[in-house]
């Protein structure tokens, strides 16, 4: 569910008016699978090529060959993807570059160097999603392999900018980004999340015991489970301003991954958010108009009946042959269920004793003569 | 240090609105005075002067309103954009009251935020009528007017009837569907900046500075209060971000200008986006501190009523007080956003949701000190 709600995301862009949503792909160094989040990230740009004939996608490929990319897609896809080398050369060390013509596909292979100038490279980008879009598709999607890489070569603020400008385009429908956030303070992963709308993180599914108390040889083999699942954290910000979270297991099985819903992990609630709750004690009109339809357990309601209240002794056909009583729900336990709610309110009264008149525990200055 | 030397100053603030005399309360010298008030400013508890924050809910929270001549800072939170809707109504509030407006963003056209501000509610009619009724009576008549139109208004402070309909428009309700007005938003009084570009904090301070020294300009004639909202001071992809000194110093800055003066700065700020010790350091130099935090879905639901009309949770961290040494003690310090008929904003206060009959059991919360899971509340 929470890779159908991604794709879905990335593929139907932004509404008119807003900026379009971005996803932060994170992974960390305890879940073994630093390549697993890769492979993820392959995955999503496989389903979004693959669902659709609207959408293209422009990669930045920092992490890895462009033809790397260009072997896991069939070439029915290679039309609606264009790369942006920045793998290669990115620091301009071949003396006189010029875009290598390989015998294959070298049209979609666009070679970058000079990564220290961001508004170079995002015109560059620009360039290539108006390319498509030329070409009939309307929906442009750019991925980057790896934020981490581009901070190398250029600061926070103007990586956040370049991202911000990528997603106030109005050629650019969706964007996604890896980052690795070992690499990173947490300041920078924080920016990150700011400026996204999903946030995705890996973490494995066994943490790594405490070494000073626990029985290491036995959870050590436990981790060898990491090497094969991992728990997928999807944190969803909505349009109406709620925070959707959803938590999976990610399955890696021969290069590729699968999703599955873990049992519901009961989620804490955050106890700290509600410091101090009261209780409403106004009343809804609802609840008022039924507080004025109970009946109450007087012995006269004032409409000229004789009410008898059960006290526990008559047995109960008795007071069920009788016509002229009004039972006041003493007997609910016999009666109905404890679950049973009627559309009035009960009130249940038992009296104390057979001895008392009616009425007599009503006032007790009533013998007062004045 | 700068910020200790800041707590000092706190009550004696000159700005020209208060008066530090608590003789301000008897009829005679307030009907004197109160003529000279601008729209908009109402003195409130001890002398002091007050804007609305366009939220009649929040005002009476906060005991008033904002002070004049202080800052308030709003954390933002990364997941929600609430926060919006507090600047929006603060500058409408003082854009209806004709009150001078400088708005600050980090987006590179911060005037299309103008488009989002949102226009009070039409009042009835029949409250209007009564209001120059009880004008035309004289002053002994007037204090029993006032209290026979005390339902009317709720709790409040002693305000006589004279002020009655200006009280009225110290805060107006705003309608959060229906724009302002163009022609509001075309005046002179209206400025706007963009920060994103900016790499460092000295152009955004010298538009601050000449805007406070404008609204004291203007002598004899009341010189009006003056709003500053500022969006999201640290947002990453400003280009000042790294910066972090001097970003502390610009908002030392700002409140060294606002104190002494008739304006009220309202700056919002990502918190999750500072280092710690920064974070920290920004939360000590707020006047008034208020943080947004968004609902996570479905998580809470068994825990209040009224859960799917909330939008989100506002916190009360500070709030700040002028010529009296004793703390704002609050009942509650969080409050829930809703939307009242989807166009008002309402801050409710957060109600248990009712135990379920057959258990027996809440889900009570125990309070932010203890760290389980929730006690049993048995009944």
């Amino acid at each position: 569910m929470a890779e159908g709600l991604i794709v879905r995301s990335l593929r139907d862009g932004s509404l008119p008016g807003e900026h379009a949503p971005a996803l932060c792909l994170e992974d960390s160094l305890p879940s073994p699978l630093a390549s697993h989040s890769h492979a993820v990230f392959r995955h999503l740009l496989t389903s979004l090529l693959s669902t659709g004939t609207g959408t293209a996608v422009v990669l930045v490929a920092f992490h890895r060959s462009p033809s790397f990319y260009l072997s896991l897609l069939s070439p029915t896809f290679h039309n609606s993807i264009r790369l942006l080398d920045c793998y290669s050369d990115p620091l301009a060390w071949k003396p006189n570059h010029h875009p290598p013509p390989p015998s294959h596909s070298p049209q979609n292979i666009t070679l970058l160097t000079n990564l220290n100038h961001l508004p170079h490279f995002l015109s560059s980008i620009l360039h290539l999603a108006k390319d498509l879009g030329a070409q009939g598709h309307e929906r442009v999607t750019v991925a980057i392999d790896s934020v981490t890489h581009m901070l190398r070569h250029a600061p926070l603020p103007s990586v956040l900018q370049l991202l911000t400008n990528l997603r106030c385009h109005e050629k650019i429908s969706s964007l996604f980004w890896l980052i690795h956030t070992d690499l990173h303070e947490p300041k920078v992963i924080s920016s990150f999340e700011y400026i996204s709308t999903m946030i995705a993180s890996l973490q494995p599914i066994v943490q790594l015991p405490d070494y000073a108390n626990a029985n290491i040889s036995a959870s050590i083999t436990s981790l060898e489970e990491n090497y094969s699942k991992a728990k997928f954290n999807l944190r969803l910000k909505r349009r109406n301003g709620r925070v959707k979270l959803l938590c999976e297991e990610l399955l890696i099985e021969q290069g590729s991954v699968k999703f599955s819903s873990v049992p519901s992990v009961s989620s804490v609630v955050a106890q700290n958010l509600i410091p101090k709750v009261q209780f409403n004690i106004q009343l809804s009109d609802k609840e008022r108009m039924d507080r004025a339809n109970v009946v109450l357990p007087f012995e006269h309601q004032g409409n000229g009946q004789n009410i008898e209240i059960y006290d526990g002794r008559r047995s109960l056909s008795e007071s069920q042959n009788d016509p002229s009583s009004i039972k006041i729900g003493g007997l609910s336990e016999q009666k109905r269920s404890n679950n049973n709610k009627s559309e009035k309110g009960e009130i249940h009264y038992i009296r104390d004793s057979d001895d008392e008149q009616p009425d007599s525990d009503e006032d007790p200055d009533d013998d007062l003569d004045i | 240090m700068a910020t200790g030397g800041g707590q000092q100053e706190r009550p004696t603030r000159p700005s020209s609105f208060s008066r530090v005399s608590s003789s301000s309360f008897s009829p005679a010298s307030s009907s004197s005075t109160s003529t000279s008030l601008p729209p908009g400013v109402r003195i409130g508890a001890n002398g002091a002067a007050f804007v609305s924050s366009g939220i009649p809910d929040l005002d009476r929270i906060l005991g008033g309103g904002f002070l004049v001549g202080s800052v308030v800072m709003v954390m933002e939170d990364a997941d929600a954009p609430h926060h919006l809707l507090l600047l929006r109504n603060f500058m409408s509030q003082g854009i209806v009251h004709g009150q001078s407006v400088l708005f600050a963003g980090p987006t590179k056209e911060p005037r299309s935020f103008l488009g989002t501000l949102p226009s009070p509610v039409v009042q009835k009619e029949g409250l209007k009528i009564k209001h120059d009724v009880s004008d035309v009576q004289d002053k002994e008549k007037g204090l029993r007017i006032a209290w026979q139109y005390k339902k009317y208004f709720g709790e409040q402070t002693a305000v006589d009837s004279h002020n009655r309909d200006k009280k009225q428009e110290f805060s107006s309700d705003f309608d959060l569907r229906k724009p302002l007005e163009r022609q509001l938003l075309n005046s002179q009084n209206v400025e706007c900046i963009s920060t994103q570009d900016a790499f460092d904090l000295s152009k955004l301070q010298n538009h601050c500075l000449t805007f406070v020294s404008k609204l004291s300009m203007k002598d004899g004639i009341n010189s009006n209060a003056g709003r500053i909202a500022i969006q999201s001071l640290c947002a990453p992809q400003c280009g000042y971000f790294e910066k972090d000194w001097d970003m502390l110093s610009f908002i030392r800055s700002l409140r060294a200008t606002v104190q002494s003066s008739n304006a009220v700065a309202v700056i919002t700020f990502p918190a999750s986006v500072l280092s710690n010790s920064i974070s920290k350091r920004w939360q000590h130099l707020a006047d008034t501190l208020l943080s947004i935090r968004a609902i996570p879905d479905k998580d809470l639901a068994k825990l209040l009523t009224g859960y799917q009309d909330m939008l989100g949770f506002l916190h009360v961290h500070k709030v700040a007080q002028f010529n009296s040494q004793v703390p704002v003690i609050l009942d509650a310090s969080t409050y829930s956003l809703k939307l009242q008929k989807r166009k008002s904003l309402v801050l409710e206060r957060l109600n248990q949701a009712p135990v379920e009959g057959s258990s027996g059991v809440s889900y009570a919360t125990s309070g932010s000190c203890s760290s389980s899971k929730g006690s049993l509340l048995d009944f």
